[in-house]
């Protein structure tokens, strides 16, 4: 008992220490600006070894009260930091940051606890700023905000669809039917990304043909969070910088940060936008003739009748383009972000709450999110922090329907044989006429239908922080860090009885409900030991856990009464599950030594084990190691040129999860006669399937020049990955068709050059300029079972083909012109020659700031099947003209071409450069009163500008969504370019 | 060094320990596994992968109709869909290793074989049954697959099949004709084994009325013997084994053995059913299958007169087929009459020519042609036999076969120029020979 009091009073004692140490110090009073002079506000100016500090005022000023001997870190995101010793100050100080051009002094994760500044880095970390990801023209999903801002990455919107569903591939093609998406932790918390879709597949029947995928296009589940919450994002591109997350970090893993208090006055903002949504490009449609109409039918009558029925339509005045009518739709947009952030000595917080309400350039369709986020910093002692992140976002997507499908109902495929002499507007009584050129009736279909995703998600992130020892030389904290990502999905589609194509289903409705629960924990031990002021020592150990736990419900009811849509309202009904549940735990090891601030080394391994694995006892080891060698540091360079040379090189492993069940011979349910029965399933399992396991090589150099104003990061990866998964065809005497093989290798290799530079930095101009290039090439560099053709409609109409020896990312087919016999060719490959990015801000007077992203994707195959269908539809804009003059209009050339056995024309050129984000703000600085701190305000385009010669609606399309196929393009929804107003006032 | 905290080490270490020992196995949570099932299984589970295997044998049923009527002129088959029907099988041109009309039939017939081997294996490791239960299932199992074995067989013929498939990463070679057919009868041969005196504790469906227990089962078990006896030329064995099957000369012609059909959930229809008059995708019956047909046979029913007729490529037809009239019309796996024709088909063959023309007159009669006028002797009664078994058994799956063990296809109608008649089907190109 004594000794509870005792030590007690010591922890009393350790509370008042601060305040007995500098009450008797002095004030010292400044000023910090920028170099051109200008003040800058919210600096942070903490006292080393202590946890007192303030930040600066509007005008840049500060006061502060500390010991005599005290020394001062001034910092701010951004910028290089400054130490001043108070010993050497007199009156006012006058503090200039210099901008930290080449982010040296940023601080990144190198751990799953431990974080190092980029100038020791041993890898090269993608790091997406606030600013990058939300401060210039405003995506609608999170998704979007990252495409092309990622060097290194593939990223590609699947549709035009309002919700999202990216696909980001990282370094290449990682997995060809397991996981190809990156891990998303945010605070700490691992985040679900699957795609769920919603059972459109009921109606549109797109499976039935030649690929079993739905083809849903379902959107991706990050899309939900909000990117104005977001401070920071790191990216780590593959298993050298990721192995320390092991089974899920195959395709990298990409860190979110979200926003977080500090100490001060409390500060509200709110920001306000207001837009609308444009279709990109549309392809326009077929003018028809009374020859031309006539020519729809080769039966004599009928064709007689359709040139009558264009006749009297033209004289009537009832052409329509139903092209533009669809998606010629001005979605009008508004997005409020109300932030609060704050804090007192022991307690922060950063609370925001938005909406967003975007409607679709559909009719109909549109995306709404509405987010709450608290975020909470608590100091239970000085020794012991503890932090809160939670999050709840509601989201709504209308999606329409559109995309491939086998039953004619989807509007892009109804469009497609719909000329502009049919009229499909409604009577005086709202009955729309019969589309006798289509099973649907696309106005009535957009008019009736319902195709809706609704989320509820709840993440709630802890993150304890406690120094367990302490002494001059070593610190040891224990580090916990977990969560919970719980949502809940609604898919309602529904599709009323009405419908021309419902004549035989008499109204369907499909309703899927999803519960998906995530959790992860990390606990873990990190220990800093100085062994002198040129040797550091950073160990740490830990424990982690994440479990999964998906339930997917989905309903198809037919025969549904008249105007309702619950299930039990059917005629008919039938019903699926799937679930999913997995466990994964590691063990992890990591040491880092840092040599005289020069030469820094770090070395780490993982232990996992999955239930997911064939043994799921079985723990894989997953090793790392990393080095940097700072030359300008070490002394063996002039400092005169480059001011900062860093020799970098990393090694880690990671591995991919084998595909659900795929280590089960399943049986399925195949009843006769009113008896249950099972028999076993087409694929055979595998109970010896091994994960996909990766070795991921980098090495880099990066160099400042001109005084740090020019700053180069030059990288080199190889990433191996070794036993990918593939689905294989077995002698079907075994009882099986297919089954999961660990069929072989591949390999991804690329260069990623990044350069930041500050060419202008005047009181009257600032110039900020970023420049990435990288491209990555991906082989077959052994496999073990016969070419396997995958990801399209097979070789009549270009596909992906895994063939030894060649990229895995080729797309071949047929080409009987050149190859009679029908030998299978390559045609192209959906891997980009190489991208590049630019991101720029140049400020003037530091008021008005112009921001903007281009980028450029050179080169890579799209299989583009949208205008063979319009062709097949006969109602192709330009299906009468005759590019080539050989007197063959072009739609019977392109049919004659296909029909003839050749597949080269679908396979298209997609590059394209594209300003995706164009931002002109203006910042008032003198605002009257003293309620209204700052105001803002801005205009921003988003997707708005864009080159490219490919003939689809949008170089960015993928049918069957996100996965290993990316790029065919069957008549999707028209991507929309985005013009929004900003205005944001702060308090 | 001044300690701080010290529990939290503690905390770690607890969670550490009860982290690494809390692992569990999922398994599979979406459907049974074939992994279950072989550790011990239950009753339950044993009849469900019977009811399995007597779904799944229905799997692409009408596809093979179809490939063996085409092949066999019985038939012609016209899809918007497919030219295949038109060509390849009626050989305009070569038959492909990756067909569907091979390697559809052919995965399903092994799905169903890999189903009874799995059976058979459950059925060995469980506890939970007696011997005579087990021996039961085991007696089922076998029949079944090699009756599925034996449908493979019919459209390889002389390219083989694999018998032993019961290690699908190790399978057994492909075996000759007459080592498969060996097989199959030896593993019929082992079922009847199993069977006797063993205890049937399965549901079988509606398609096995009175066939349905030990004794039942073996009566089916043994007129598939009798079929392949006869494929074997086996001719005395064939009669034995006649005799210890449903086999009944004053009996109804369509009592035996049926797949059966249904609308209930997981339940297939009839894929060998079309309405008729249908466009587009048309079943007609060859023309000379009317041609050829005495006056007053009442199985003219079986071919009935078109709205209007149907072409396509060079062929022409005004007959639809009319054997299976709705889509949950069942079809037959071996019934009564066909075992009267193996009946007299034997006598021929051991020159039993009288008890020969009892059964064939039997058929006759049932059909409304009288008793046979023709001569006593071999050839014309095997003429007759093959006849009967043409019009009786007409779009069940059996006139190439026949005609192929009399080497008589060069009999077949040839209907386009550079159309010829099959004999075998290849190897799917997807086993690997």
């Amino acid at each position: 008992m004594r000794k509870l009091m005792l030590s007690l009073a010591g922890v009393f004692l350790l509370f008042l220490l601060p305040d007995l140490l500098y009450a008797q110090g002095k004030t010292v009073t400044g000023k910090v600006t920028d170099i051109s002079g200008l003040p800058m506000a919210g600096v942070s100016v903490s006292v080393l070894k202590s946890t007192q500090g303030t930040v600066t005022d509007a005008d840049g000023k500060f006061k502060i009260q500390v010991a005599d001997n005290a020394s001062i870190v001034f910092s701010f995101t951004g910028f290089k930091s400054q130490t001043f010793k108070v010993s050497d100050a007199s009156g006012d100080l006058s503090i200039k940051m210099e901008e930290d051009i080449g982010k040296l002094e940023e601080v990144v994760v190198m751990g799953l606890a431990t974080t190092v500044k980029r100038k020791n880095l041993s890898n090269a970390v993608g790091t997406i700023s606030a600013k990058q990801l939300n401060g210039v023209a405003p995506a609608q999903t999170f998704d979007a905000a990252l495409n092309g801002k990622i060097p290194g990455a593939y990223i590609n919107a699947n549709s035009g669809a309002p919700g999202g569903g990216l696909s980001v591939k990282l370094r290449g093609v990682t997995s060809i039917f397991g996981n190809t998406q990156p891990l998303y932790v945010v605070d700490g918390v691992f985040m679900d990304n699957t795609a769920t879709s919603g059972g459109l597949n009921a109606v549109t029947q797109a499976a039935a043909g030649g690929n079993a995928s739905t083809q849903d296009n379902p959107s991706s589940r990050i899309a939900d969070l909000r990117a104005e919450d977001i401070q920071n994002i790191e990216i780590l591109k593959g298993a050298s910088a990721a192995a320390i997350y092991g089974s899920r970090a195959a395709a990298g893993v990409i860190i979110i940060t979200t926003k977080r208090g500090s100490q001060g006055k409390t500060k509200i903002s709110f920001s306000q936008d207001f837009g609308f949504a444009k279709a990109r490009h549309l392809l326009g449609v077929r003018q028809f003739t009374a020859e031309t109409a006539g020519s729809l039918s080769s039966d004599p009558e009928t064709s007689a009748a359709l040139s009558q029925q264009f006749t009297e339509a033209k004289a009537a005045g009832k052409l329509y383009d139903y092209e533009k009518e669809i998606y010629g739709n001005t979605g009008f947009m508004r997005n409020s972000v109300l932030s609060v952030t704050g804090g007192g000595e022991k307690t922060s917080f950063y609370f925001s709450a938005a909406q967003k309400d975007e409607e679709g350039i559909v009719k109909g369709t549109g995306y709404r999110n509405t987010s709450l986020r608290l975020n909470l910093d608590h100091k239970i002692t000085d020794n012991i922090k503890i932090g809160l992140s939670t999050n709840y976002v509601n989201s709504s997507s209308d999606r329409g329907l559109t995309g491939n499908d086998n039953t004619g109902t989807s509007y892009s495929i109804s469009l497609s044989s719909t000329p502009n002499f049919v009229d499909l507007h409604p009577d005086q009584y709202g009955n729309y006429p019969i589309n006798p050129f289509s099973a649907s009736n696309v106005l009535q279909t957009i008019a009736l239908m319902t195709n809706n995703e609704s989320v509820n998600r709840f993440t709630t992130g802890i993150n304890l922080d406690a120094i367990l020892q302490k002494s001059n030389k070593s610190t040891t904290r224990l580090i916990g860090r977990g969560g919970i990502d719980f949502y809940s999905l609604y898919t309602t589609a529904l599709f009323p009885r009405e419908l021309q194509f419902q004549n035989v289903n008499k109204g369907t409705s499909i309703q899927g409900a999803t519960q998906n629960l995530n959790t992860n924990s990390i606990l873990s031990l990190v220990n800093v030991y100085n062994a002198s002021d040129n040797l550091a020592f950073t160990t740490s150990a830990g424990v982690t856990q994440e479990t999964g736990d998906y339930n997917n419900l989905l309903n198809v009811a037919t025969q549904v009464a008249p105007g309702q849509s619950n299930i039990d309202q059917g005629g008919a009904l039938t019903g699926q599950q799937f679930r999913n549940k997995f466990q994964n735990e590691g063990i992890f090891v990591q040491e880092e030594v840092s040599i005289n601030d020069a030469l820094n080394v770090n070395a780490g391994v993982r232990f996992d084990r999955s239930t997911n694995n064939g043994d799921a006892t079985k723990f894989y080891t997953y090793p790392k190691a990393g080095a940097s060698l700072n030359l300008t540091k070490l002394g063996v360079l002039d400092k005169s040129i480059f001011n900062n040379i860093k020799l970098r090189a990393a090694y880690g492993q990671s591995a991919n999860f084998p595909a659900y069940g795929s280590k089960f011979t399943t049986l399925v349910s195949s009843n006769t006669d009113g008896l249950q029965g099972s028999i076993v399933n087409v694929q055979g399992g595998d109970p010896n399937i091994k994960p996909e396991r990766q070795a991921e090589f980098e090495t880099g150099i990066d160099f400042s020049m001109a005084n740090s104003k020019v700053n180069f990061e030059i990288t080199y990866y190889r990433k191996k990955i070794f036993d990918f998964l593939l689905l294989a065809t077995v002698p079907p005497s075994s009882g099986f068709s297919q089954k999961f093989v660990n069929a072989g290798d591949l390999q991804n290799s690329g260069l990623e050059v990044g350069i930041n530079a500050q060419p202008i930095s005047t009181k009257a101009i600032k110039w900020t300029t970023s420049l990435n290039f990288w491209f990555n090439r991906s082989k077959v560099t052994k496999l073990t079972i016969p070419p396997v053709i995958l990801g399209s409609f097979g070789t009549s109409l270009g596909t992906f083909r895994i063939e030894e020896g060649k990229s895995a990312t080729q797309i071949v087919g047929n080409d009987a012109p050149t190859h009679p016999s029908g030998e299978i060719v390559v045609l192209g490959n959906q891997e980009p020659t190489f991208q590049m990015n630019t991101f720029n801000e140049i400020t003037f007077k530091n008021r008005l700031s112009l921001r903007f992203l281009i980028h450029w994707k050179n080169g890579g195959d799209n299989v583009n099947l949208t205008n063979l269908l319009n062709d097949f539809g006969q109602t192709s804009a330009d299906f009468d003209a005759d590019d080539n003059g050989n007197n063959i209009p072009n739609g019977p050339e392109r049919i004659g071409s296909f029909l003839g056995g050749s597949a080269r024309g679908f396979v298209q050129d997609a590059g394209y450069v594209r300003f995706r984000e164009i931002g002109l703000y203006y910042s008032f600085s003198k605002i009257p009163g003293n309620v209204v701190r700052g105001l803002r305000v801005g205009v921003a385009l988003n997707n708005y500008i864009t080159f490219t010669k490919y003939a689809g609606y949008d170089p960015e399309v993928s049918n069957f969504g996100t996965g290993f196929s990316t790029g065919v393009d069957v008549d999707p929804y028209p991507a929309s370019k985005r013009a929004s107003l900003n205005i944001t006032i702060d308090f | 060094m001044k300690r701080i905290v010290n529990f939290p080490i503690v905390l770690l270490l607890l969670i550490a320990v009860s982290i690494t020992s809390c692992k569990k196995e999922y398994g599979n949570l979406n459907s049974p596994t074939v992994e279950d099932y072989l550790k011990n299984a239950s009753k339950d589970q044993l009849n469900s992968l019977v009811v399995g295997s007597l779904a799944g044998m229905r799997n692409n049923d009408g596809l093979y109709l179809d490939a063996v009527g085409i092949i066999g002129r019985e038939m012609y088959r016209f899809s918007n869909a497919d030219p295949r029907y038109v060509t390849e099988l009626l050989g305009s041109a070569p038959l492909n290793n990756t067909g569907f009309y091979i390697t559809n039939p052919w995965a399903s017939r092994y799905r169903v074989v890999k189903n009874c081997n799995v059976l058979i294996d459950a059925a060995t490791n469980s506890s939970l049954i007696s011997d005579a239960e087990r021996n039961g299932y085991l007696g089922f199992a076998k029949t079944i697959k090699a009756f599925e074995l034996l449908l493979n067989l019919n459209l390889t013929y002389t390219n083989g099949i694999r018998v032993d498939v019961a290690d699908p990463n190790n399978l057994g070679p492909i075996l000759s004709f007459d080592e498969s057919i060996t097989a199959i009868a030896s593993l019929l041969d082992e079922a009847k084994n199993n069977l006797n005196g063993s205890s049937i504790v399965y549901p079988l469906t509606s398609g096995f009325a009175g066939l349905d227990d030990v004794t039942g089962f073996i009566k089916f078990n043994r007129a598939l013997a009798a079929r392949v006896d006869v494929y074997r030329q086996k001719w005395d064995l064939a009669l034995t084994d006649l005799g210890a099957s449903f086999f009944d000369l004053s009996g109804d012609f369509a009592t035996g053995a049926y797949e059966v059909f249904g609308t209930g959930s997981g339940d297939q229809l009839n894929s060998a059913y079309f309405p008729q008059n249908q466009n587009g995708e048309v079943r007609l019956s060859h023309p000379t299958f009317v041609t050829d047909m005495e006056e007053g046979d009442d199985r003219i029913s079986k071919a009935t007169l078109r709205s209007t007729p149907a072409s396509n490529a060079g062929l022409s037809g005004d007959r639809d087929i009319w054997v299976y009239t709705s889509s949950t019309a069942p079809i037959p796996i071996v019934r009564n009459e066909e075992l009267m024709l193996i009946y007299a088909e034997a006598n021929i063959q051991i020159a039993n020519f009288d008890e020969a023309v009892k059964a064939i007159n039997v058929v006759r009669n049932g059909h409304g042609i009288g008793n046979y006028t023709g001569a006593m002797e071999k050839e014309a009664l095997v003429n007759e036999m093959l006849d009967q078994r043409r019009f009786s058994l007409f779009f069940e799956g059996h006139r190439w076969i026949d005609m192929r063990r009399y080497q008589k296809l060069g009999e077949l109608p040839i209907d386009r120029p550079g159309d010829q008649v099959w004999s075998a089907m290849p190897i799917p190109i997807t086993e690997g020979q």
